[in-house]
């Protein structure tokens, strides 16, 4: 009788417990409806937190454009930024943001803004201010090293706050290594030798990305690893990954002569 | 006693009074000082320092008068001068007021003299050449006639000249033909006459931002904790915001003065992107400046008066919360700059600029978002044109094997790391911009050959007026020559050749940014 008592009375301030902290879980089911529902290859609702892993920092290009790609689907008329947040000792390292760059990668360069914070505490500090703002679409926050700051602890907070707020965080991580995190996806990416073009078989064309999810679920997780391609409208999906990695095996270095219209000399932009 | 070295000499710069009962005075030699009186103690001055202080001291002074000034043309550390216009009766009367301020000072042990009088010329006059006292109205002709000429704030040479004519009291420059006089000595000594007995307007220059609006609070024992300063800080700012909304007006630069008891006053100052006047959003900034004050915030002995004063004001008509609000989040995203900026720092928070020239580090400018510009509709880049997603501040120089002479790389080295191209395309000239020519030259630096090797960081300096980079004009070696290169992996760089074949020595290739 005594210990009937006794796990009622467990089980009302669970309940109690429950009801006052109300946290969502990790893996939010909503996430999972939205995304069988959604059109588009890859367009992620809002609310979500996304590692995304590259094995050096010399593919900071590919990751950043993969984070972009994303993040413009998440834009709208009343969330009209995504904000950009950079350690300003790693500008150098890891380059800026190029606005030239934005507009000719599709990307309004009005709609992002560039953090520069001088600590890793600033920068979360900053990722969570940004975050809390209604009118962001996402938060890239691109982070070469690994900084003490940045651990288990400071993902999920960043994750409940992005499930809170409705926008999407972009963590940009370097390196092979992984630790725990709360974040919802983990994606692996990996730059993949550029579509043709067509009238010019050596000039580089579109970027592509090999993206293999290693945390979380898209589609029930038939995919796990897609080959990316890039066009106006957005990502799109090209093939079965086996065979392009076949394709750039084949190929190889640049010929001793190239086309002589490559080389006029003459000014394009004068 | 201080000296300074001057044109070769000790002379002497400040005497105090002991000294000055010695019948010593400034501007004697100190070997002559020290042989009239041996016991002498002197220092060098230093006048850094001491005009620090001065003006610390003078910014304290606001806690009387809201314009505060320090004259520094004639005397050694400036003449602090208040304007006291419409505050006087606060403090009792003129008479009363001066009295206050002088013993204040007084008691602190330093040797004061003070005039109150309608024009700063007169009030100067008085307070260096007579006893300190009130001049007012009509009495102001009477008191300066009598004074020395020296006492019209004139350089010594107009001083030396006047008195060789005769001309020993400022009460017999009336009778003398004026052109006579501007001829001989300037027009100076005129406009100093017509400022001194009111004639003309002299302006001060305010040492502290003039604010018309402002709330204040005056503590009965000092306070020192931040906490504290922040919630005066916020009740402060519910105050200015009833004050700034009864005139329909809001305000992009807020300030907190911190007048502390030992007569140091510490500002804070935030901005925001739009005119406010919401008291939460205010103190908010505030707390996040504090934030980013670390070891500076020092309260001394505690802060006796704290006031907030808004500046940039602007009208700010009240808004109406309808039910058919349109959020297109302007609104919040310039209050997430300005929080984000009272915090990080103003140039933290950047927005992209696009500049018009086609050199690509010049292109883009970052620009504070709370202080943003009108932007240029001739900048806007040609989004054909390859750019780099990210672009390095500084390009880095690498070793490239290139086969043919204006033909793309095959290979390079970049931090220590080779890598092989296997798709390139390229060349896209961007020539030296020869319409700014003219300007290039007379900016160059000394030594060509190291801005021709070395290209100027544009990104990451801050944002300043659109001076153009001091590159010399040569074309030949300027003019660069870009590539995109594509490795086996994937990635893809943006190279240049700075210079052409055969006009520089050996031209040099940089890495300027990946594409995605």
């Amino acid at each position: 009788m005594q210990a009937l008592e006794k796990q009622q009375a467990l089980a009302a301030l669970r309940d109690k417990i429950a009801g006052i902290v109300d946290l969502p879980p990790l893996h939010a089911s909503a996430v999972q409806r939205s995304i069988h529902s959604s059109p588009s290859l890859l367009s992620l609702p809002g609310g979500l937190l996304h590692e995304i892993f590259t094995d050096e920092r010399r593919n900071g290009g590919a990751a950043l454009g993969f984070a972009l790609g994303s993040a413009r689907d998440l834009l709208t008329s009343s969330r009209p930024a995504v904000i950009y947040l950079q350690l300003a000792r790693e500008a150098q390292e890891m380059g800026l943001p190029y606005g030239a760059g934005l507009a000719a990668f599709g990307f309004d360069p009005e709609a992002l803004l560039l953090i520069r914070a001088d600590t890793i505490t600033e920068l979360l500090w900053a990722a969570e201010e940004a975050i809390a703002c209604r009118a962001v679409a996402a938060v890239i926050v691109d982070v070469a090293g690994q900084p003490k700051a940045l651990d288990f602890t400071a993902s999920r907070r960043l994750s409940l706050r992005a499930a809170k707020d409705g926008a999407s965080f972009f963590l940009l991580r370097y390196g092979t290594w992984r630790e725990a995190s709360a974040a919802q996806f983990r994606w692996h990416l990996r730059p993949v030798l550029s579509a043709e073009t067509p009238f010019d078989a050596r000039a580089p064309g579109e970027p592509r990305w090999l993206a293999r999810l290693e945390k979380g679920a898209i589609n029930t997780s038939q995919h796990e690893e897609w080959l990316l391609g890039w066009t106006d409208h957005g990502f799109e999906r090209i093939g079965d990954p086996d065979n392009s990695a076949n394709r750039t095996a084949d190929r190889t270095a640049l010929p001793r002569f190239v086309p002589a219209g490559l080389a006029d000399g003459l000014s394009k932009t004068a | 006693m201080l000296y300074e070295r001057i044109k070769g000499g000790l002379r002497l710069a400040a005497v105090d009074q002991e000294a000055a009962k010695g019948k010593l005075m400034t501007g004697q030699n100190l070997a002559d000082a020290r042989a009239m009186l041996p016991n002498l103690t002197v220092r060098e001055i230093d006048r850094p320092l001491l005009e620090t202080a001065f003006a610390d001291f003078a910014d304290w002074h606001s806690n009387a008068s809201p314009l505060v000034s320090v004259l520094t043309d004639r005397a050694a550390f400036g003449d602090l001068v208040l304007d006291i216009t419409g505050v006087a009766h606060l403090f009792g009367g003129e008479l009363d007021m001066l009295r206050l301020l002088l013993t204040r000072l007084r008691t602190l042990g330093y040797a004061v003299a003070g005039a109150v009088a309608s024009t700063v010329g007169a009030a100067w006059a008085a307070s260096h050449f007579a006893r300190s006292q009130v001049v007012l109205g009509a009495d102001t002709a009477a008191v300066l006639d009598t004074l020395p000429v020296a006492a019209l704030r004139l350089d010594d040479e107009q001083v030396a000249g006047l008195s060789q004519m005769g001309l020993k009291r400022i009460g017999q420059l009336h009778a003398r033909n004026r052109k006579a006089l501007q001829a001989r000595f300037g027009i100076s000594l005129l406009t100093r006459l017509d400022q001194a007995y009111g004639r003309i307007e002299e302006r001060l220059p305010s040492r502290i931002p003039v604010a018309e609006r402002y709330a204040e609070r005056r503590f009965a024992d000092p306070i020192g904790l931040m906490d504290d300063v922040l919630m005066t800080a916020r009740d402060l700012a519910i105050t200015l915001s009833i004050q700034l909304e009864t005139e329909g007006l809001g305000a992009q630069a807020f300030h907190l003065f911190l007048y502390r008891v030992d007569h140091k006053v510490m500002t804070l100052s935030v901005n925001s992107g739009r005119a406010t006047r919401d008291p939460q959003h205010i103190a908010r900034l505030f707390s996040n400046r504090s934030e980013r004050l670390e070891g500076e915030y020092d309260p001394g002995f505690g802060v006796d008066m704290i006031r907030l004063a808004a500046t940039s004001v602007d009208q700010l008509d009240a808004l109406q919360l309808g039910a058919f609000e349109t959020h297109d989040g302007t609104a919040d995203l310039d209050r997430l700059y300005d929080r984000m900026s009272s915090r990080l720092g103003a140039f933290s928070v950047l927005r992209t600029k696009f500049v018009n020239t086609h050199i690509p580090e010049q292109a883009v400018r970052f620009e504070p978002a709370i202080a943003r510009t009108t932007d240029d509709p001739l900048a806007l880049p040609d989004r054909d044109l390859p750019r780099p997603l990210r672009l390095l501040p500084t390009p880095e120089a690498i070793t490239v094997f290139a086969e043919v002479p204006y033909g793309p790389p095959t290979a390079m080295t970049w931090r220590r790391i080779s890598y092989k191209f296997v798709k390139a395309s390229g060349p896209e000239r961007l020539g030296v911009e020869w319409w700014r020519s003219p300007e290039r030259l007379q900016l160059a630096p000394p030594e060509p050959d190291q801005s021709s090797s070395k290209p100027a960081d544009a990104l990451t300096s801050e944002p300043e007026p659109d001076a153009p980079r001091p590159l010399p004009y040569m074309e030949g070696e300027q003019s660069r020559d870009y590539y995109i290169a594509e490795d086996d992996a994937g990635h893809r760089f943006w190279l240049f050749r700075q210079g052409l074949y055969g006009y520089a020595p050996r031209p040099d290739w940089f890495l300027q940014g990946f594409f995605s």
